[in-house]
């Protein structure tokens, strides 16, 4: 009889304390709580990985400066799996029961979305470090007060890659594309803006034919196959992370690297890691490089992450470091941590930072960032991958932009 | 004689409900409030599974379209109408019940295991329908730029306090309706099927009426449970009519107990928990919850509040 009440009593207590869990933590005192979120497992927790190793950097860098407003910072790191409704859950629980008073939000597009909405509700200050679709902040009704972007974007990518690959097409005489994306919104949305640039610049190229893999699609052989018998003279890709290493891996297989020009904006370091033979010459954007901008500063952050990681810095890296070089600048002018003051200092805040094509990034009154290393070269085989690296026009980038705003009557 | 054991669970409810709404007036807890408007939804979604699963003995691997509808069709009523907010709410849950009528039909004839596998196929174009209808849904991207918040009866549910009571309130009248249905004739009828089909046969009961009454009621609840779940992330997600989500729920259904009214309910609390808390500590959750279940499994045998009833027959019953 005694042993049985023991256990129910043990069961109990045990079942109490795990719902009572929960809501037990608070924020220990004078510690600044940073929360940070993103996909950290799963097929793409590499990228979310690399976002976490960056600000663990800058939660050193900081803290042995003396913190913000003189107290020390410290991020609390949660794992969404890349689930909306649990970024939005973790949203909540960063700041109601962690005692978070900032938020790095370092989900991927559908995440910041969700995450977007509780920030709303909630009006502490949010910079997105990672979600590249261009609504986010563009659209006036998706827009938060409190809620900022240090990540690239999606239209500025897609003018400076059509520029730059209408001017490679015109010097080649490649007339006849292909294009092969991933068969999700992502790939196909990007693959239209892509194109409607690449019209414009050059109104006389051919789409032959059109691949849609599945991501993470293990086996490209019919998406290959179905490309060399279209005989383009190139092919755009948007395929990304490990399903772009596969496809270069196999399209080695084939040979088709010789038979087609390709062009992509998404090589990556991880990428680069994970491709046996890198094929030289094919045209790639440069989401992350160490060389571009060639600064001694960029090259020794890039240098001091390898040194720290033991593995090469993302795109998704340096995003998340300059979201905290912004949010010490913009604490530093506002002298507060509310959300709102925050907001007002990051509006228009201009910062000098490795990561800028001049040196500097802008925070736009749009709540998003310019003047971010965008640059386009080609592939080597060996270090440092990427060559002959052009930068982007920022002016031609943001006159597009604008069209596109009034386009989709976001202005 | 006949009223009362409706009477007690009605009590029961009420006081329940006094108790959930007492305890923001004696303490404001954000992270429990939150808890509680999830696991409104979450308990919705299990419990209704149970009526097909428990109850008729019809394990559904699909219930999650019906969750996912009822989110989809509230927050795209709410954006693109200019509907009071429980005008939207029920015209989800018809929009649900007249769906998982549909569905039924054609399911419900089925054998057990062509009734899994079809529901889990018609989730699945589900799914398909939202991922591809980019235009109404934002495909991948979920349903983007929020629900727009209107008052109900003076009720902001912008604000979390009044979100918390709002979902509340109607969790436990959703749970009460089941509760009903559950004891009433029609559910007796149910369990009779699910323990033998040839003797309620006999006995006149047309078993594919019945089981479409049963599959289309499950998909009602399970679409205001999705409405409550639109209202939390405000937004809808093409995860939350995935098949993974139908999983959670027939996790929970099983965790807590198939045989016990208030087995899923507990399953689901007990799973939003472990996720809250280990999602704390680790990032390989999935392992962590997979041994979590297999402990309750292989220690209990069957679900938690079913274990209890067995070893503690009379104060629980």
């Amino acid at each position: 009889m005694n042993g049985l009440i023991t256990r129910r009593t043990m069961l109990a207590g045990g079942a109490a304390s795990l719902l009572a869990a929960p809501w037990v933590a608070k924020a220990q005192a004078n510690t600044l709580r940073i929360g940070m979120q993103s996909i950290l497992s799963g097929p793409i927790a590499l990228l979310g990985t690399s976002s976490r190793n960056a600000l663990m950097m800058e939660q050193d860098r900081i803290n042995a400066a003396g913190g913000f407003l003189g107290r020390q910072i410290e991020f609390v790191f949660r794992d969404s799996k890349g689930q909306p409704q649990e970024a939005a859950r973790l949203t909540r629980e960063l700041v109601n029961s962690t005692g978070c008073e900032l938020l790095i939000d370092a989900e991927a597009s559908s995440g910041a979305f969700a995450v977007q909405e509780v920030v709303r509700d909630l009006g502490v200050a949010c910079i997105h470090t990672n979600s590249e679709t261009s609504s986010l902040t563009a659209d006036p009704k998706i827009r938060v007060p409190t809620a900022f972007r240090v990540a690239r974007q999606g239209v500025h990518d897609a003018v400076a890659g059509s520029i730059y690959l209408s001017e490679y097409a015109n010097a080649k005489k490649l007339n006849k594309w292909a294009t092969c994306s991933p068969d999700y919104a992502y790939g196909r949305d990007t693959t239209a803006q892509y194109l409607q640039f690449f019209k414009q610049f050059k109104p006389d190229i051919e789409i032959v034919t059109e691949a849609w893999p599945k991501l993470g699609q293990p086996d490209f052989t019919e998406v290959i196959t179905k490309l060399i018998q279209a005989k383009p003279q190139a092919l755009f890709t948007l395929l990304y992370a490990g399903d772009l290493s596969a496809f270069v891996n196999q399209g080695n297989i084939y040979a088709l690297f010789t038979q087609m020009a390709v062009a992509t904006p998404n090589v990556d370091y991880p990428v680069l890691a994970a491709i046996k033979n890198l094929p030289p010459g094919i045209q790639s954007a440069t989401r992350y490089l160490e060389t571009f901008p060639d600064t001694p500063a960029n090259k020794e952050w890039g240098q001091a992450y390898l040194k720290r990681w033991n593995e090469r810095p993302t795109n998704w890296s340096w995003q998340n470091t300059v979201a905290m070089h912004f949010y010490e600048a913009a604490i530093k002018k506002a002298n507060s941590l509310d959300g709102k003051a925050i907001a007002a200092a990051l509006t228009g805040m201009k910062i000098d930072t490795p990561f800028g094509v001049d040196g500097t990034i802008t925070m736009r009154d749009d709540h998003t960032t310019i003047n971010y290393a965008i640059g386009w070269g080609q592939t080597t085989p060996k270090e440092p991958f990427i060559i002959d690296v052009k930068a982007a026009d920022w002016g031609k980038i943001i006159e597009l932009e604008t069209e596109w705003k009034k386009q989709q009557k976001y202005i | 004689m006949k009223g009362r054991p409706a009477l007690r669970d009605s009590a029961i409810a009420a006081a329940a409900l006094i108790v959930v709404l007492a305890i923001p007036l004696v303490h404001r807890s954000p992270a429990f409030e939150d808890f509680v408007i999830r696991l409104s939804a979450m308990a919705l979604f299990a419990t209704s599974l149970n009526l097909l699963v428990g109850n008729t003995g019809m394990v559904s691997f699909g219930h999650g379209m019906f969750y996912g509808l009822g989110a989809y069709a509230f927050a795209l009523t709410m954006q693109m109408t200019d509907l009071p907010l429980p005008v939207a709410a029920v015209l989800a849950v018809l929009v649900t019940t007249l769906a998982a009528l549909c569905v039924g039909a054609i399911c419900v004839r089925l054998s057990t295991d062509y009734f899994a596998f079809i529901t889990l196929a018609f989730q699945m174009l589900f799914y398909s329908v939202v991922i591809s209808w980019q235009s109404l849904t934002g495909g991948d991207q979920g349903l983007r730029g929020g629900i727009p918040r209107r008052q109900i009866f003076g009720f902001e549910l912008g604000s979390q306090l009044h979100l918390y009571q709002f979902c509340a309130v109607v969790a436990v009248l959703g749970l009460l309706a089941l509760r009903h249905i559950s004891a009433s004739p029609f559910g007796q009828t149910l369990r009779m099927i699910r323990d033998n089909e040839n003797r309620a046969s006999f006995l006149g009961v047309v078993l594919w009426r019945a089981r479409l009454w049963a599959f289309t009621i499950a998909g009602a609840f399970a679409g205001l449970g999705g409405v409550l779940a639109a209202l939390f992330v405000s937004g809808a997600y093409p995860e939350l009519a995935d098949w993974p989500n139908s999983g959670q729920a027939i996790f929970a259904v099983m965790l807590g107990g198939i045989n016990s009214f208030l087995g899923p309910v507990l399953g689901a609390a007990i799973l939003l928990a472990l996720n809250d808390v280990v999602t704390r500590f680790t990032e390989y959750y999935g392992l962590v919850l997979g041994i979590v279940i297999l402990a309750f499994a292989l220690g209990f045998r069957r679900g938690v509040l079913d274990f209890f009833r067995l070893v503690w027959p009379r104060g629980l019953r």
